[in-house]
C-alpha cells in the first residue's frame, strides 16, 4: 500500500493575508504530495526573510539556515547524503542580493536540487527596501525615494550560470507552479524556479493585478519547445531562453524557459573520480569500529607510506 | 657534530620546497631528526625563501637556532641576507658565477631590506658586492667559502642528457643538495634512496640528479666531511616526516573527516589537497572515504555547507586562515545555536587584514575565541606540535561530536609548513565517539530540554523529520519567542561550557613540562612549545623553568591552571606568543584573576628560534626585565 505523508505542519502561518508565499506554499505541498516525497528524506533549506519561514510550515525536515547560505548549507547536504531531495527557498533578496555568489555557483556545479526564489521586488521583513529583483526608477510606497539600482534579471543569470531547469512561475497560478516545482524536482540537476509573488503589504507596483493582466504561459504558444533533445541543440535553446527572458513589463512569461539533462551533475563527476560514488557516499561509509578508527595501523602505515621513512639502520 | 643547522636559500619557485622533502629524506632515513621551517613571500617567483633546518643525530629536534653552521644559496640575495646568520667557522655554499654581484644589482630584493642590508655591511667596511662579502665572511669570521661553478654543471646536465636549457634551473636544488650532503658526510646511497621517493616512476630525473650528485661530490673533493655530523643515535625504526598541513590532513582521514570543505587561502589549502588526493583508498579489502572535498566560492559557502554535510551525520570540517575565518564567523554563530557539530581548521598568519598571508602568527588567539555576535558554547583546541596535532585532530571531532559544538583548532603558519621528523602516529592510541546519538522516530525533538547536550539524529533516519533554524527555537527546531523557552534554551547552549570542562580530559587541557619545583614558570600555547622546552633544557643550569603548554584555550580550563601556579608569585610567570598583546595573559587574567605580565613576545611574522628565547628568559628571570621583544630572522 502506498504510504501517506501529512505535508504540512500545524503551525500558525504568520504571512500577511493575501501573500503570495501561501501560493507557494500550498503549489509546494500539492507537488509532494503528488510525488509522494518520504518527509524524512526531503529537507526544505530556507534562507532569511519572510520565505525563509517556509522550512517550518511543510512537514519534512527543514534548515532555516543564514541569510542568504541557504545553496551552500544544502550543497553540504546533498553530497554528504546524495540520496536525499533537496529544496532551497529564498527570497530574491536572499539568492540574488547577499548570496548571489552562491546562486551563481550553484549552477557551475549543477548539483541535483531545485531552488525556489520567492521573488516579490523587496525586503519584506524589514519592511520594504527594494531588493535586487526590483527595477531602476520604481518607487514602492515604502520607499522613501526612486530605487536606484537596477534589476537583475534572474532567468538570464541562472541561464549564464549553468543551471539546467530554468523556469518561472507565479504564486497564484497554483496548478501551474505546482507542476513546475514537480519537473524542478524531477529534474536531474541545477533547478531554478522563480515564482513572482505579490508583497500585498509593501509593493504596490508589482500587485496580484498586475500580474494577472501581463504574465502569459510559454506553453501557450505550441512553438515553444524549451528542451534540449540533443547534445547539438543547447546553443540555440539557450539562446531563445535568454531571448524569452527579456520580456517584462506587458507580456511576463511564466514556464519552463530551459531544460538540459545532457550536462553531468556534480555527483556525476564526483563518481568519475570517486568511483564508489554515490553509492557509497560520505553518510553511507563507516568511520569507526566499536569507537575505533576503521584503520588498523599496518593499513594506516600502506596507505601514508610517503610519508615513513624506514630508517636504514633498522632496515639493514 | 652532535647537531648542525642550515639555511639553504633561493628565489621563490626555484625548488627550495623539493629540495627540504629530498634533503629531509635522506637524512631521516639515515636516521637523522630534523625539523625544517619555510619562510617564504607572498609570491610565485622570484622572492627570497629560505629553509631553516636543524639536523640532530641525538634527538628529534623540536626548534630552530641562530646562527646556523652553513649557509647554502642559489643566489646572491641569499648571500646578502643571510651572511650574518653564518656562525664564526661557519660554511658558506655559494654559485662562483655570482662573485661579481652588487647589492643594488638585486631586484627581487625589497628597498627597505636593501638599505638596511647595505648600511651593516658598509658599518663593517666592506663594499655591498658578493665578492668583497666573501673575503670578509673568509677573513674576519673564518668561513669556509665552498664555490661551485653552477653554470658549468648545468652546461654538463644540458649536454649530456639534452635538457632544454630554459628547463636547467630546476636541477639548482640538486646541485645544493648533492653539496650540503657532501659536506655533512651523508651517503649516495641515502641521497639516491629519498631521489627515488621523490621521483617515482621519473627515472631520468633520477639519473640526471645522481649525476649531478656525482659530479657535486668530485668537486668538492677537497670540502669532504668538513662538517661531519655524528652517526645517529635517535632509537626509532621508522619515522614519520611531514608538515603540519600533512599531519593535520592524515589526521582527519584517520578520525573519519567524511566532508571537507576549503577555499583557496595560505597556509591552510595544502591540508584540503592532501586529504582531496586520498578521497577514496582502498586497502587490505577496506575502503576507506569517500571523502567529498570541495572547493567553494568563498568561506562563507566554506563553512555553511560543512554545517550542512554536519546535519547529515558525517564528520564535517573546514580549514582557513584568519581572513576566511572572519568570513566564516556567522555562520559559526549559525552552528552554535544549532549544535553542530563541525570542525574548523584555523591556521593563524599575520594580520590584520591581508597582513602578511606567508608569514606565522599567534595574533588570532582572541578572534577565535570570541568571534561571532551572541554567547554560545564552542571549543577552541590548539596543539604545540606535530605530534599533537595529530592526536588533537582526532579529538576535535570527538569533542565537536560529543558536546555538539563547534570546535576550532587553532593553529598557525609555523606548524603548517615546518616539516618535522615525528614517531609514526599510532592509530590504536585514537578512538572515534560519535556522542549522542538517536534513530530518532515520531515526535522526535532535536532540541530537546530534558538533557543539556540532546539525543542527535541525523537528516535523513527513516521515519523522522527534524528542523533547525538560527531563529530561537523550541524543542523541535521550531521558531519561538517564548521568554521561558528562551530561557532555557539559551541556558542549555551555554551549559555546556561546565560539562566540557568537567570531560574533556586533563592531558587536554593543559600540560606541563620541565622543573615540577621551578623558580619561573613559562606560560604559552600553540607552536611556542618545542622551542621553550629547548630553552628549559639549555638553561637547566641557571633556571629551574616549567613549561605550561595549554591546549584547551576555550573554554579556558582555569581550576587546572590555578592548580598548577599555586603558590607561584604572580612576578614569577613569563608568557610567550607571537603576537604583541600577547594575548593568552587576556585569557587568563579573565578567568583566573591571575595577571601576567612577565612577557616574552615576537610579531615579525617569523618563528621564535632557540638563541633569542633563551635570551629572553635570562633577561626576564636574571635581569628583571618585564617585556622583550624578539625580531631575529630574515
Amino acid at each position: 500500500m502506498e504510504r501517506k505523508f501529512e505535508y504540512k505542519t500545524n503551525l500558525w502561518i504568520d504571512w500577511c493575508p493575501g501573500c503570495g508565499n501561501f501560493g507557494i506554499l500550498t503549489a509546494v505541498v500539492r507537488a509532494f504530495e503528488e510525488l509522494g516525497l518520504d518527509p524524512s528524506k526531503t529537507v526544505i533549506v530556507s534562507g532569511i526573510g519572510c520565505s525563509g519561514k517556509i522550512s517550518h510550515f511543510v512537514n519534512v525536515n527543514g534548515v532555516h539556515i543564514l541569510h542568504g547560505r541557504a545553496i551552500p548549507t544544502a550543497m553540504g547536504i546533498k553530497l554528504a547524503r546524495p540520496d536525499l531531495t533537496v529544496v532551497v527557498h529564498g527570497g530574491d533578496g536572499d539568492l540574488l542580493g547577499i548570496g548571489a555568489g552562491h546562486f551563481v555557483a550553484l549552477g557551475r556545479r549543477n548539483i541535483d536540487m531545485v531552488v525556489i526564489m520567492h521573488n516579490n521586488g523587496v525586503y519584506g521583513l524589514t519592511k520594504g527596501q527594494a531588493s535586487p529583483t526590483l527595477p531602476l526608477g520604481v518607487k514602492t510606497k515604502a520607499l522613501a525615494k526612486i530605487n536606484l539600482q537596477q534589476a537583475v534579471n534572474p532567468i538570464m543569470l541562472a541561464l549564464a550560470s549553468g543551471y539546467t531547469f530554468v523556469a518561472r512561475g507565479y504564486a497564484f497560478e497554483g496548478a501551474h507552479l505546482k507542476d513546475l516545482i514537480k519537473m524542478a524536482i524531477q529534474h536531474k540537476g541545477a533547478a531554478f524556479v522563480d515564482v513572482l509573488q505579490p508583497c500585498v503589504t509593501f509593493n504596490d507596483v508589482y500587485t496580484s493585478e498586475f500580474y494577472r493582466k501581463s504574465i502569459y504561459k510559454l506553453d501557450e504558444d505550441g512553438g515553444w519547445d524549451p528542451v534540449v533533445k540533443h547534445v547539438d541543440e543547447f546553443r540555440d535553446k539557450l539562446l531563445k531562453a535568454i531571448e524569452k527572458s527579456l520580456e517584462w513589463g506587458d507580456k511576463i512569461p511564466i514556464g519552463v524557459f530551459y531544460i538540459n539533462e545532457y550536462i553531468p551533475t556534480y555527483e556525476e563527476r564526483l563518481s568519475k573520480r570517486l568511483v564508489v560514488y554515490p553509492t557509497s557516499n560520505p553518510s553511507s561509509s563507516t568511520i569507526e569500529v566499536r569507537g575505533r578508527p576503521i584503520l588498523t595501523q599496518e593499513e594506516f602505515e600502506e596507505i601514508f607510506k610517503e610519508f615513513i621513512v624506514d630508517i636504514s639502520s633498522s632496515v639493514s | 657534530m652532535k647537531d648542525i643547522s642550515i639555511i639553504i636559500g633561493g628565489p621563490q619557485g626555484a625548488g627550495l620546497e623539493t629540495s627540504m622533502a629530498i634533503l629531509g629524506r635522506a637524512l631521516v632515513r639515515k636516521g637523522y631528526g630534523i625539523i625544517a621551517d619555510r619562510e617564504y613571500f607572498s609570491n610565485i617567483t622570484g622572492r627570497h625563501s629560505y629553509i631553516h633546518m636543524l639536523v640532530s643525530s641525538v634527538r628529534l629536534p623540536r626548534s630552530i637556532k641562530y646562527p646556523v653552521e652553513l649557509v647554502a644559496s642559489m643566489d646572491p640575495e641569499t648571500i646578502f641576507t643571510h651572511f650574518t646568520d653564518i656562525s664564526d667557522k661557519g660554511i658558506l655554499i655559494y654559485d662562483k658565477g655570482h662573485s661579481n654581484k652588487k647589492i643594488d644589482d638585486i631586484s627581487s630584493m625589497e628597498d627597505i631590506t636593501k638599505k638596511r642590508i647595505k648600511e651593516v655591511i658598509i658599518r663593517h667596511g666592506i663594499e655591498p658586492s658578493v665578492s668583497s662579502l666573501l673575503n670578509y665572511l673568509e677573513r674576519e669570521k673564518d668561513i669556509t667559502l665552498v664555490g661551485i661553478d653552477f653554470n658549468s654543471l648545468l652546461r654538463k646536465v644540458i649536454e649530456r642528457y639534452r635538457v632544454d636549457p630554459r628547463q636547467v634551473s630546476r636541477y639548482v636544488s640538486g646541485i645544493l643538495i648533492s653539496a650540503i650532503s657532501t659536506l655533512i658526510g651523508l651517503e649516495e646511497d641515502f641521497i639516491r634512496y629519498s631521489f627515488e621517493q621523490q621521483f617515482r616512476g621519473k627515472e631520468h630525473l633520477i639519473e640526471q640528479n645522481m649525476t649531478i650528485f656525482g659530479m657535486v661530490r668530485d668537486s668538492l673533493a677537497d670540502f669532504r666531511n668538513i662538517a661531519r655530523l655524528d652517526e645517529p643515535s635517535i632509537k626509532l625504526h621508522k619515522a614519520f616526516i611531514a608538515t603540519g598541513n600533512d599531519i593535520v590532513a592524515i589526521a582527519k582521514i584517520v578520525a573519519g573527516v567524511r566532508y571537507q570543505s576549503y577555499y583557496p587561502i595560505t597556509p591552510a589549502a595544502d591540508e584540503s589537497f592532501l586529504i582531496e588526493k586520498y578521497e577514496y583508498t582502498e586497502v587490505g579489502g577496506k575502503s576507506l572515504g569517500p571523502i567529498v572535498v570541495v572547493q567553494t566560492e568563498d568561506e562563507i559557502a566554506a563553512v555553511n555547507s560543512a554545517i550542512g554535510a554536519s546535519l547529515t551525520g558525517v564528520r564535517s570540517s573546514t580549514a582557513t586562515s584568519g581572513p576566511g575565518f572572519d568570513l566564516m564567523v556567522e555562520g559559526l554563530s549559525w552552528a552554535g545555536a544549532n549544535e553542530v557539530p563541525i570542525v574548523i581548521t584555523y591556521y593563524q598568519r599575520g594580520g590584520p587584514s591581508t597582513g602578511q598571508p606567508t608569514r606565522g602568527s599567534q595574533s588570532d588567539l582572541l578572534n577565535a575565541v570570541f568571534a561571532a555576535h551572541g554567547e554560545f558554547a564552542r571549543i577552541v583546541l590548539s596543539s604545540g606540535d606535530h605530534v599533537e596535532a595529530f592526536y588533537d585532530t582526532v579529538e576535535a571531532f570527538n569533542m565537536a561530536e560529543k558536546f555538539q559544538v563547534p570546535v576550532i583548532h587553532l593553529l598557525d603558519k609555523f606548524l603548517a609548513n615546518t616539516i618535522a621528523t615525528i614517531p609514526v602516529p599510532e592509530v590504536g592510541r585514537v578512538s572515534v565517539d560519535r556522542g549522542i546519538t538517536s534513530l530518532g522516530g515520531r515526535d522526535y525533538k532535536r532540541f530537546d530540554l530534558s538533557r543539556v547536550i540532546s539525543h542527535r539524529a541525523y537528516l535523513g533516519t527513516d521515519d523522522t523529520v527534524m528542523w533547525y533554524a538560527g531563529d530561537e527555537h523550541d524543542e523541535y527546531g521550531h521558531i519561538v519567542e517564548d521568554p521561558e523557552n528562551r530561557v532555557k534554551m539559551y541556558s542549555k547552549r551555554i551549559e555546556k561550557m561546565k560539562i566540557i570542562l568537567e570531560q574533556v580530559p586533563s592531558d587536554l587541557k593543559v600540560t606541563i613540562y620541565g622543573d615540577e619545583d621551578p623558580d619561573y614558570v613559562v606560560v604559552g600555547w600553540g607552536s611556542v612549545k618545542g622551542v621553550v622546552l629547548d630553552a628549559i633544557d639549555v638553561l637547566s643550569e641557571k633556571l629551574k623553568l616549567m613549561y605550561v603548554n595549554v591546549k584547551l584555550l576555550w573554554p579556558f580550563p582555569a581550576n587546572e591552571f590555578l592548580g598548577i601556579v599555586k603558590g607561584m608569585p604572580r612576578d614569577r610567570l613569563i608568557a610567550v606568543e607571537h603576537s604583541y598583546g600577547v594575548n593568552i595573559t587576556s585569557l587568563i587574567s579573565m578567568t583566573t584573576g591571575i595577571i601576567i605580565d612577565r612577557r616574552v613576545m615576537k610579531y615579525t611574522g617569523r618563528p621564535i628560534t632557540l638563541n633569542e628565547l633563551v635570551s629572553a628568559l635570562e633577561r626576564v628571570a636574571l635581569m628583571n626585565e618585564e617585556r622583550v621583544v624578539l625580531t631575529y630572522g630574515a
